[in-house]
């Protein structure tokens, strides 16, 4: 069963149509890539399942429940979390925090709530507490918990984005570019480290992606766009021999 | 006797104007709002008085302010602004701020508490016109503020629209990164706007002295109305920032002589509140929709 | 004419190009081909001085241009034309020429002449604002732009983003009239193949590192080009 279906999705700024009727399905379980030339869309796709862009047409299933009309800050009680394309953790906090900033929705009540030492709350406080340690050592961070997000190496702070969306619970991850700016042994540590998030976890991973070693060593299946069109999508071996594919990364070859 | 009011508006609402005109350009070039533009028109004005005290006549004590105020504005931005550009925004802000602060406290240390007076740069008996409509009133001030206001306003567009280093100004405000792939250098183009801004500042408070008096509090109320045309107008937009300055001090003149003069400037910032709430891009504003 | 020697240029904590040299001779048109994210536009800006680069030399007609800020080296001859974004929309089509040619004090007339017989369609926008131009047109006003400051070295980042291939077909023509009017050309491109036609030598930067070099018509056949863009074996 599929987890998110997306059905003839799209969004336009003004006259620009940025996603055109783009339709695709996230089965339960999956690695799944969306790749695709600069501008192709691939992020507004990403945009429009966490509501942050106003969708023109179409509509957005995740696990049965219909997210076209949640409101933004409640997407990620439906199970959605996401990564950003450039590192946005927050830097006066530490990593423990930021951590506690992911956990925010499952938390019951509000500030008054907080403010007063109930049992109830005493208990959501060490089970926030003892996941954040859990995510730490899953994601090799544990002796960084206490320094601040900003003063940390640069792939711990993606590390950092990854573990705050995993302290959400969700059903959906959405990874934006996440091995960009990343050397060679930190990209195959990340790698490593979605595999597990998969296996281990059993949450399900979409993720865009221009390093193709990662997209094609990662994948299950990969979704192709270009100009906002779906272009492409199967294994990644079939999808790397699509000559459409081939063209809209390198243009045709008959051309000119 | 509203065509008397009208004028009058309109002759406030030019001070508001070329007030309003600097900020703007100074805004567009380096997207700071300069906090310190009203002291550093005032501390122009005590220049001027200093040269009148000499001896110097009243115009050209003006002409040797004005070239005074274009190293001045340059001095300032390109001592004390421009190591911080790379760095922070928000220092160059408070730097401004600070400016501000030394200037009120220099001036009182070197001119005294004391209001000094400067004298008109024209003067003489009104003109009166009579007619159907009654009777109208012209200040020869006035006269001249219009034409200082028209003038200004004209040269900027001049400037703006047709020279080297009007396209250069544009280019900067719109994509620094692109304006250097041309050849410019968008150090040189922001001195430029600091010194006609300064320059146009400065006009402000010499011929609005003889209103207000040299003081080193006499520019904040032209700072604060000079930034709400500057908003009202779009805040990037010099015709806008024109027109602004024009509308607001002729709201505020009507609402003073109609309905009370103790509200004039209250109701007339809530008339504009409204006017963004309406139109959130100003009258001239740039209408691009933000993405988030 | 163009020789960079192991330049690595960074974004803060991220290497965006690592050890790249390469050299582009005189007269050529010579193409760097890579996929988004391998490096290809902060490579330009580096060459420009839009950004420092942390090692490495930068050799522009024998003159180290690295410590240049980007207007002392626009001054040389060495032009930038940026992907269509970055004309200034709110000016208009007359107007952004006229920036273009900022530095210059000599007769315009016939580099007019020349970007209007390169660009017919610029002609009759002449007096529209650049913001309403189609992603063609802009592309074509960016190319013209570049052209008014009298390039000796022109370089292009991806002319071809976003455009139709019909559209592509008519840039690549205008980059090798202009390359035939004496310009040298280093065309940076996702479009392989329609860049490769067209040029004379190329390199593939794949996520800021060169991973292959050669002649253009060897590399067009070479199927490695392929894997580089969408991954290998």
């Amino acid at each position: 069963m599929a987890l998110l279906e997306i059905d003839s999705l799209t969004v336009r700024f003004g006259g620009l149509v940025a996603v055109d009727n783009f339709s695709m399905r996230v089965e339960k379980g999956e690695i799944h890539s969306l790749i695709g030339p600069n501008g192709a869309g691939k992020t507004t796709v990403f945009n429009a399942i966490t509501r942050v862009v106003k969708i023109h047409s179409g509509t957005i299933v995740l696990d049965g429940v219909e997210l076209t009309h949640v409101a933004p800050h409640r997407v990620v009680s439906y199970g959605v979390a996401r990564t950003f394309q450039n590192v946005v953790v927050f830097k006066y906090l530490t990593v423990l925090e930021n951590f506690y900033v992911g956990y925010h929705h499952r938390i019951v009540g509000g500030l008054l709530k907080d403010l007063i030492p109930t049992k109830r709350r005493l208990i959501e406080n060490y089970d926030m507490y003892r996941e954040a340690l859990k995510l730490a050592d899953f994601l090799g961070l544990k002796s960084r918990l206490l320094s601040y997000a900003g003063s940390i190496p640069y792939f711990h702070q993606k590390l950092v984005e990854i573990g705050r969306a995993l302290m959400a619970k969700p059903k959906l991850l959405l990874l934006d570019e996440p091995a960009a700016g990343l050397n060679e042994a930190e990209t195959k540590q990340l790698v490593n480290i979605v595999r597990r998030i998969r296996e281990e976890m059993g949450i399900t991973v979409l993720l865009i992606e221009h390093d193709m070693r990662v997209v094609m060593d990662i994948s299950d299946v990969v979704t192709v766009m270009d100009f906002g069109k779906k272009i492409s999508e199967g294994k990644p071996e079939e999808v790397r021999k699509d000559p459409k594919v081939i063209s809209a990364y390198l243009g045709e070859i008959n051309s000119a | 006797m509203f065509l008397n009011r009208l004028i009058l508006g309109l002759s406030t609402g030019s001070f508001y104007s070329l007030a309003a005109m600097g900020i703007v350009l100074i805004f567009k070039v380096t997207g700071l709002m300069n906090f310190a533009y009203g002291n550093m028109a005032m501390f122009m004005a005590y220049v001027t008085y200093t040269f009148v005290s000499l001896g110097l006549g009243a115009w050209s004590a003006l002409v040797l302010t004005l070239l005074v105020s274009m190293l001045f504005g340059y001095a300032v931005e390109r001592f004390t602004l421009r190591p911080l550009r790379k760095l922070s925004h928000g220092s160059m802000l408070i730097v401004t701020f600070g400016i501000l602060m030394i200037l009120e406290g220099l001036a009182t240390q070197i001119w005294g508490t004391q209001y000094k007076s400067l004298p008109e740069l024209i003067a003489g008996r009104p003109l009166i016109f009579r007619g159907d409509f009654g009777i109208v009133v012209f200040r020869r001030q006035d006269l001249l503020l219009f034409a200082v206001l028209v003038t200004v306003s004209f040269l900027v567009f001049l400037l703006y629209r047709f020279t080297k280093v009007g396209i250069a100004m544009r280019a900067v405000s719109e994509n620094e990164k692109a304006a250097q792939l041309m050849g410019i250098d968008p150090n040189k183009v922001i001195s430029w706007c600091w010194m006609v801004g300064t320059a146009i500042g400065t006009m402000v408070a010499v011929l609005g002295a003889p209103r207000t008096y040299v003081s080193p509090t006499m520019m904040i109320y032209y700072q604060i109305q000079g930034f709400t045309a500057a908003v009202l107008g779009g805040f990037d937009s010099l015709l806008g920032a024109l027109c602004g300055g024009l509308v607001l001090g002729v709201i505020e003149n009507l609402i003073g002589g109609y309905i009370s003069n103790e509200l004039k400037t209250t109701l007339s910032l809530a008339i504009i509140v409204g006017i963004l709430l309406v139109r959130p891009q100003g009258l001239f504003g740039s209408e691009e929709i933000r993405r988030v | 004419m163009l020789e960079l020697k192991n330049v690595t240029v960074s974004y803060g904590p991220v290497v965006a190009v690592k050890n790249v040299s390469l050299k582009v001779e005189k007269s050529s048109i010579t193409t760097i081909l890579g996929a988004n994210g391998s490096g290809k536009t902060s490579l330009l800006h580096a060459i420009v001085g839009l950004n420092k680069i942390v090692s490495g030399e930068i050799l522009f007609e024998g003159e180290r241009i690295d410590k240049f800020e980007a207007h002392e080296i626009v001054r040389r001859g060495l032009i930038l034309c940026p992907d269509n974004r970055m004309v200034f929309q709110k000016m208009t089509v007359l107007e952004n020429l006229q920036a273009g040619a900022y530095l210059r004090r000599d007769d315009l007339s016939k580099d007019f002449e020349f970007v209007f017989t390169l660009f017919p369609k610029l002609k009759e926008r002449l007096k529209q604002k650049a913001g309403t131009l189609s992603g063609g047109e802009r592309q074509m006003l960016a190319i013209a732009r570049a052209l008014m400051a009298k390039p000796k070295l022109l370089m292009l980042d991806e002319p071809s983003t976003g455009l139709a291939p019909n559209l592509v077909t008519e840039i690549m023509r205008a980059i090798k009239r202009i390359n035939e009017s004496g310009v040298t050309i280093l065309l940076v491109e996702q479009s392989a193949y329609a860049a490769l036609k067209i040029s004379h030598y190329g390199y593939v930067l794949q996520t800021g590192r060169l991973v292959m070099e050669g002649p253009s018509e060897r590399l067009i056949r070479d199927s490695s080009v392929v894997e580089s863009y969408l991954g290998g074996r």
